[in-house]
């Protein structure tokens, strides 16, 4: 250590850090410690003046090594690598200390709160003396994708890949395209057709000279990366005899949609006893067909919409299936339409009017005098046969909130708005491409707020329902968002992997395998004939699990070492 | 018990002037507003959702549209427009023809032509029924004395007649209206003692219309506490003292005094009141039924007339005098054969015995309440 020349840089950042942090103190007590060339003090090292700082020292002083003790790296790491780099030395050259966020932020004792500064220091200059320099590395990007569903969201994806220049494999399990949009007859809440909507899609999915479509077809396999995967794909000739096709794509899509909630597991709604009993999908087909009507052939003269069946119930399903409550407006408005003097009623928990247009659209129905009636969560409406002589086929008893009164509702046709549910073969799904399922079975997402399409597999994206109960514009949006990421690393032609991964010493192991189901990002392969482990660069985030687990002590994690955490432990006990 | 809902009887209360009410999404502002609005009586919202699901028999015993002046805040305040202010107007028309037993309220409500049919044809019948019998009996130059056309002894009989035939109505009305809103309600049970306690009231607010001065605005209760005090001056004047208010100038100048007062009360509210409703400057005058302008056109014609009598007598033209004479009869008569026990003006009976009624079964829901309730924990010992 002692022929290298470690350059200390305490950071005022303003008074954040020197409020509380004697900066002086700290750079004094770093100028007295072997190896270190360079100890300053300043105002803001992130600024321009204080990057520069940083480069002029290491051409004039020759330093190699640099500290900086300011805010966490999270912030700025990215900023003092850039100006190493623009120094010509090696950006993995700089350790930060955390003296903002984890000492001056959080400690109100000053001479405490320095001498804390100043171990935190000391761990970072023992550290950086055993840095390695690192290099950051790049792999092929394959630039076809292969989209998995091709409902709304698949078809959206394929269709804004496919139009960039890009080859797409779209993958249907059904025979037709267009998902559980192709059930439904118009859209809340503008009353558009959602026929029109899909067949200039489908039209378009089906004429593209790069998108590839496979009915009846299944993905059976996907083997690789991100950017080398190979999907085998089994789909069927027109003899209808099973055919396997083997593509290569760069990343996939995950659009599988969604399944509804079967209502017969609530009893007290009669659905599958009383005829006249229906869900949404079963409506959807009747005013697909032009004619709503009971069972026996009649127009009904009243119709009764049920919320929330199936969903915000812990016995079932315990979240909110969000599009239902706007569809169940949309319903009013249709049944009205289609039926002459028909009395519509709305039995309802919560109003979910989220989005554009929709209040506005909850205002309109109750103009066209749409009933509406409000019941508890955990106390839903019980339907039952009408005595033979009334004017109504059954009779809804609701424990009426907004009125607190119970109440008997007439009903000729009663509408349940069943709810989403993950589908039987996503489990199927989730482990074909190595994603993860929340406890509902929807495919989670890398961050709930920040990162909604991605998944923890590079490489793999997740758009629609599937991911969680949404409409046709969030499902979209999310499609297309998901394409607009893959194009960005399609555009770069490779992909830049992070200099940080673990690495197994083939010497060392002993090929136990208890390394590869740990990882949780599936980065870690078999290889059979040397019978090692091998880590899978592209993939690993550096979590540094199957460091910690290996037996032999076989695996390393670059720029994590034993040795770099053992120096840090040791500055701050010094 | 769950009561029946019957999504139908918004579509009958229309016909009584309803609007709106599916607007309505019972955010609560409307009885967060109402000053009237304090347990037991919600209002207007209650009156609102009941109307909304059509619970029907729960409307009729319902007492809180009477508790209601139409300040119109409410309708102001409401985020959707769902005027609750004209609903509740519309519930007390609605009212006024279930209470009624003969249906013929209900009809003069649901069909302006059949009201104005009615009117137009008791007129008819008045003015000719009282020609033939002043032709038959007197001289139509004489506006008193003996061989008086219409003499006053006589009509004071009639007048009499027609006041125990509209008090029997009415009467039974107002019976029927006990029944629905506290007679038949198990839940309030009222002693004899409490009637009589709170009996007070119907006078009271008969006559000051104190509740309505509780209204933020105040001119609305000015305006129509002189039209009620004007009218009831002219009541009495007319029950009492008929004869004297048709004599000449050796009349007592106090009953010409107040005639004449009551006459310009009469017309300057009924004036500004059809002015109002023109122009809707007051939120009650935004929305004007059939049954609005008849009361006031009625009015208007009986008090002019009644002026135009004494003003022609004066001035020595008694035919003039008499026909006008005649004239106002064939407005009297429908007003108080038809329009007060079938339209708008039962309401001078209706709302003071809601007052009182509202008071009476709150004290007895209040009672039952702390009946019902379990005897509180006895306090260590």
């Amino acid at each position: 250590m002692d022929d290298m020349k470690i350059g200390v840089y305490v950071c005022n950042c303003g008074t954040n850090i020197a409020k509380v942090v004697d900066c002086d103190a700290v750079a004094e007590a770093a100028s007295a410690l072997p190896g270190v060339a360079v100890a300053r003090s300043y105002k803001y090292m992130c600024s321009n003046p204080g990057q520069e700082m940083i480069v002029s020292d290491i051409a004039e002083q020759g330093l190699d090594r640099i500290v900086v003790a300011a805010c966490s790296p999270r912030m700025h790491e990215p900023t003092f690598r850039k100006a190493l780099q623009q120094a010509g030395v090696n950006p993995y050259y700089v350790e930060m200390a955390n003296i903002r966020e984890q000492c001056s932020w959080v400690h109100d004792d000053a001479p405490a709160a320095t001498d804390k500064a100043k171990a935190l220091m000391r761990a970072a200059v023992l550290r950086v003396a055993r840095h390695d320099a690192l290099e950051r590395r790049s792999v092929d990007m394959d630039p076809a994708t292969l989209v998995i569903g091709g409902g709304i969201a698949g078809m959206t994806a394929a269709l804004d890949l496919a139009d960039a220049g890009s080859q797409v494999y779209l993958v249907e399990q059904s025979d037709h395209l267009g998902g559980n949009v192709a059930r439904v007859d118009l859209t809340a809440p503008y009353l558009d057709s959602a026929r029109d909507m899909l067949t200039e899609r489908l039209t378009r999915v089906v004429e593209h000279p790069r998108i590839s479509v496979v009915l009846e077809g299944e993905v059976e396999e996907v083997a690789g990366f991100v950017g080398n995967f190979t999907a085998r794909i089994v789909g069927r000739d027109e003899e209808r005899r099973p055919v396997e096709t083997t593509v290569g794509v760069g990343n996939v899509i995950v659009a599988t949609g969604y399944k509804e909630f079967d209502a017969r597991r609530i009893t007290h709604y009669g659905y599958g006893k009383l005829p006249n009993v229906i869900t949404s999908f079963e409506l959807e087909k009747m005013l697909r067909a032009g004619r709503v009507e009971t069972k026996e052939g009649k127009p009904p003269q009243y119709v009764a919409i049920i919320h929330c069946v199936g969903s915000r119930n812990p016995e079932f399903n315990s979240y909110c299936s969000r599009v239902c409550c706007m569809t169940a407006l949309k319903y009013a408005h249709e049944i009205k339409s289609a039926v002459q003097g028909v009395y519509v009623s709305d039995i309802y928990v919560d109003m979910h009017a989220f989005g554009k247009g929709h209040e506005d659209f909850y205002r309109r129905t109750s103009e066209v005098k749409t009933l509406f009636l409000m019941y508890d969560k955990g106390d839903s409406p019980v339907v039952r046969r009408a005595d033979p002589g009334d004017d109504c086929g059954m009779l809804i008893e609701v424990n009426e909130k907004l009125s607190g009164e119970t109440i008997e509702i007439p009903a000729d046709l009663v509408v349940l708005m069943v709810g989403m549910e993950a589908r039987d073969d996503s489990e199927r799904v989730a482990h074909l491409v190595n994603i993860s399922r929340d406890k509902d079975g929807w495919f989670i997402e890398s961050h709930p707020k920040l990162d909604p399409v991605a998944t923890t597999t590079d490489g793999v994206f997740i758009a629609g329902a599937c991911q969680a109960p949404k409409d046709i514009p969030d499902s979209v949006a999310q499609a297309r968002a998901a394409a607009g990421r893959i194009l960005a690393r399609i555009s770069r032609g490779r992909l830049e992997i992070d200099a940080m991964y673990a690495e197994v010493d083939e010497d060392k192991c002993s090929g136990c395998r208890v390394c590869n189901d740990l990882c949780p990002y599936v980065a870690i392969e078999f290889d059979e004939e040397k019978k090692k482990s091998h880590v899978i660069s592209a993939l690993c985030k550096s979590c540094g699990a199957c460091v910690a687990a290996c037996p032999s002590s076989a695996i390393t994690a670059l720029h994590f070492t034993d040795a770099q955490i053992f120096a840090e432990i040791e500055g701050v006990l010094l | 018990m769950a009561i029946r809902a019957n999504p139908k009887l918004i579509e009958e209360l229309e016909l009584y002037g309803a609007q709106d009410v599916s607007k309505c999404y019972h955010c609560g502002n409307c009885s967060a507003t109402c000053p009237f609005s304090k347990e037991p009586y919600i209002l207007p919202r209650r009156s609102m959702r009941s109307l909304q699901m059509g619970l029907e028999d729960k409307l009729l015993g319902d007492l809180e549209p009477w508790l209601c002046y139409y300040c119109g805040e409410c309708s102001q305040e409401c985020p959707r427009d769902a005027e609750p202010g004209e609903t509740m107007m519309s519930l007390r028309r609605w009212l006024t023809a279930r209470y009624d037993f003969t249906g013929i309220a209900g009809l003069f409500y649901r069909s302006w032509r059949a009201e104005v049919i009615a009117v137009l044809v008791v007129a008819m019948l008045t003015g000719i029924g009282f020609l033939l019998w002043g032709f038959s009996q007197g001289n139509i130059d004489q506006y008193d004395g003996p061989n008086a056309f219409l003499p006053s002894g006589q009509v004071h009989l009639f007048d009499w007649v027609m006041a125990a035939v509209l008090i029997v109505l009415l009467g039974t009305n107002c019976i029927r209206m006990w029944w629905f809103t506290v007679g038949r309600d198990k839940d309030a049970r009222v002693s004899f003692g409490a009637y009589v306690r709170k009996l007070y009231q119907l006078p009271y607010s008969f006559l000051t219309q104190a509740r309505y001065a509780q209204c933020e605005r105040k001119r609305p209760w000015l305006l129509h506490l002189v039209l009620m005090l004007s009218y009831l001056t002219m009541l009495v004047l007319i029950m009492f003292f008929l004869g004297e208010m048709a004599a000449g100038p050796e009349v007592d100048w106090r009953v010409h005094v107040f005639g004449l007062l009551a006459t310009a009360g009469l017309l300057t509210t009924t004036i500004l009141a059809m002015r109002g409703r023109l122009r809707k400057t007051e939120p009650l005058y935004r929305y004007s039924h059939e049954t609005d302008w008849m009361f006031l056109i009625l009015l208007a014609v009986v008090a002019s007339t009644g002026l135009l009598q004494f003003v022609l007598h004066r001035s020595g033209l008694d035919v003039a005098a008499n026909i006008a004479y005649v004239v106002h009869l064939m407005g009297v008569v429908p007003m108080l054969v038809l329009e007060v026990p079938f339209s708008k003006w039962a309401h001078l009976a209706y709302r003071p015995l809601a007052i009182y009624l509202a008071d009476v079964k709150a004290e007895a829901l209040v009672a039952e309440k702390q009946a019902a309730a379990p005897a509180p924990l006895a306090p260590a010992a």
